[in-house]
């Protein structure tokens, strides 16, 4: 295997990664702080992409009001799913909102194919050609999806480390019963983190639908590798999930230069094992003993 | 009247209640401490002072507020603070963050600073993470965490838990201190003859129930009940620390 194919390999799995370090973002934070793990996330970024598809048809204009307004479109239902959904499980035990969750995935994507279909689209997009660098090849939309994941993630991560907000968004994550007996409100955090979950599934999916063709299972086959992106990286950890993730897209796009696509997820997995074995936590996970 | 008044007071956490029938009070500026056999219900009964037990019955009174009705939340506005037994900071904040964080807490810079002033030892390590303080600091900082929000009333769970006899010492003068600035404690200790000692009254606790309520000093001198429910001997601190079951 030549190294310009590994190199390519690489840059495409950065890429992907950081495209689905977004929703990787929501998992982990929805998690560490409403306390289940979200399968609906796959699907909510099935409605980003739908969504975009959706805007370009019927309003045509410039793919970055598309983008935005699947942002828009995904943190409304993820905010009405918590309303609707979530708010009411919030003292029954982790399980139930798991379980209610795949109820929501398959709501989701049973309404987009009510009004889609199961036809494919594409995102419309004016076809770049791929800059070459001796064989290793740059695409500038590629380097557009890498820069907005980019600003998503730094803007959220401001938000966590630097504002009030994101204090108490920590707190709560840490100690629910504490952040209580600190006189923090949940509900207004929790708005706040279905909102930005929301408008990151909905930008990751947006992304995703530019790079990949659109169909009904686009987001829900991401499920797995996104899970398990964020345990390799450490459940919890925000930072560990975006690198998390990229190490694990990496590794899958690596893969599948040795035994195809068709084998890259098993091999992927077999990498999250190996490392799981070494570390438990993940990579920036806390022991949980020291907790 | 009371600053904090308990009538009838039962629940638990499932269908079992665990504690049943609590009458007790705390006044204004007063000590008193909870005292009793492991498992016998102390921490439930703090908790449910707070509002974290899941199911209570009775009546509970704050001030003149009818607390039955109130949110943990509403409970830190109007003057209640809790320090757990087990995870008391947010060992993922830092020090600095772990008071930030407080809300009902005006001047809230001022305020911070005159937590620092009264803990120096924190402030040198504003920017460390919770989790990496030594177990003084940490209690150091619970307590800080708790008097953020001025409370009137302040509710501790075995503060010397874990700790060394030097370092329970040095948190048992902190807790004398505090009536001096307003703040009344109720308080549940392990080492029960070190605390009475100091503090104005004291309840016995049995399997949920209160089976003896007096003065510090008087429940001191009581030979029979001292032998069963406070430990016998002069001081606790001097005897090996039997550290609390629960993890
Ligand atoms: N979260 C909980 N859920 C269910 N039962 C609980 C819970 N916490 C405590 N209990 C039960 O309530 C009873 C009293 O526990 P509690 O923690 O109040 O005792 P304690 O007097 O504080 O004991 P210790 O001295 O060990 O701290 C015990 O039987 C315990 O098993
Ligand atoms: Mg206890």
């Amino acid at each position: 295997m030549d190294w310009i194919s590994i190199a390519n390999a690489v840059i495409n799995g950065v890429v992907i990664g950081m495209l689905l370090a977004l929703p990787a973002l929501a998992i982990t934070l929805v998690f560490g702080i409403a306390r289940f793990p979200n399968a609906a996330t796959g699907d909510y970024m099935t409605l980003g992409a739908y969504t975009t598809i959706a805007s370009q048809m019927f309003l045509g204009g410039s793919i970055v009001v598309a983008v935005l307004g699947a942002m828009t479109m995904t943190a409304a239902i993820s905010l009405l799913m918590y309303f609707w959904v979530f708010r009411a499980l919030a003292e029954r035990s982790h399980v139930s909102r798991l379980i209610a969750s795949i109820g929501v995935a398959f709501a989701v994507r049973s309404t987009i194919t009510f009004f889609a279909g199961q036809d494919q689209y594409v995102v419309d997009l004016p076809l770049v050609r791929a800059w070459n660098f001796g064989g290793i090849r740059i695409l500038p939309t590629d380097l557009y999806i890498v820069g907005a994941a980019l600003i998503a993630l730094l803007l959220v991560f401001c938000v966590m480390y630097l504002t009030p907000t994101g204090r108490r968004m920590r707190a709560i994550a840490d100690s629910p019963e504490l952040a209580a007996a600190s006189g923090i409100r949940a509900r207004r955090v929790m708005i706040f983190l279905w909102a930005v979950a929301g408008a990151f599934c909905g930008l990751g999916g947006a992304l995703l639908g530019i790079k990949a063709v659109v169909l009904p299972e686009l987001g829900w086959e991401l499920l797995m590798p996104m899970f398990a992106g964020v345990i390799l990286g450490g459940i919890g950890s925000p930072v560990g999930a975006v690198l998390g993730i990229v190490t694990f897209s990496i590794a899958q796009e690596v893969a599948s230069l040795f035994v195809g696509p068709a084998y890259k997820v098993v091999l992927a997995f077999l990498i999250l094992l190996c490392v799981l074995l070494l570390r438990p936590q993940g990579m920036f996970g806390r022991p949980i003993a020291a907790r | 009247m009371s600053l904090l008044q308990i009538a009838k007071l039962s629940g638990g956490y499932g269908d079992v209640d665990i504690i049943t029938g609590i009458d007790m009070h705390v006044g204004a500026k007063e000590i008193v401490t909870i005292a009793g056999t492991n498992g016998a219900g102390k921490s439930t009964l703090i908790k449910a002072a707070m509002g974290i037990l899941p199911r209570i019955a009775g009546t509970m009174v704050f001030d003149g507020i009818d607390l039955m009705k109130l949110q943990i939340e509403d409970r830190v506005r109007i003057g209640i603070s809790y320090v757990p037994q087990v995870r008391n900071v947010f060992g993922t904040l830092t020090v600095l963050e772990n008071l930030q964080v407080v809300e009902h807490a005006p001047g809230k810079s001022a305020r911070i600073r005159d937590m620092f002033d009264l803990f120096p030892a924190l402030a040198g390590r504003r920017g460390t993470y919770a989790e990496n303080l030594s177990g003084g600091e940490r209690q150091q900082l619970a307590f800080a965490r708790a008097l953020m929000s001025s409370p009137r009333l302040i509710l501790l769970d075995e503060p010397s838990a874990a700790l060394s006899p030097a370092l329970t010492d040095q948190v048992f003068e902190e807790v004398k201190r505090l009536p001096q600035a307003d703040v009344a404690v109720l308080m549940v200790e392990q080492r029960a003859r070190q605390a009475l000692a100091f503090s104005d009254r004291g309840y016995i606790l049995d399997a949920g129930r209160i089976v003896l309520s007096d003065t510090g000093a008087s429940l001191l001198a009581n030979e029979e009940m001292g032998d069963v429910y406070i430990g016998r001997g002069q001081s606790q601190a001097a005897m090996p620390h039997a550290p609390s079951t629960h993890v």
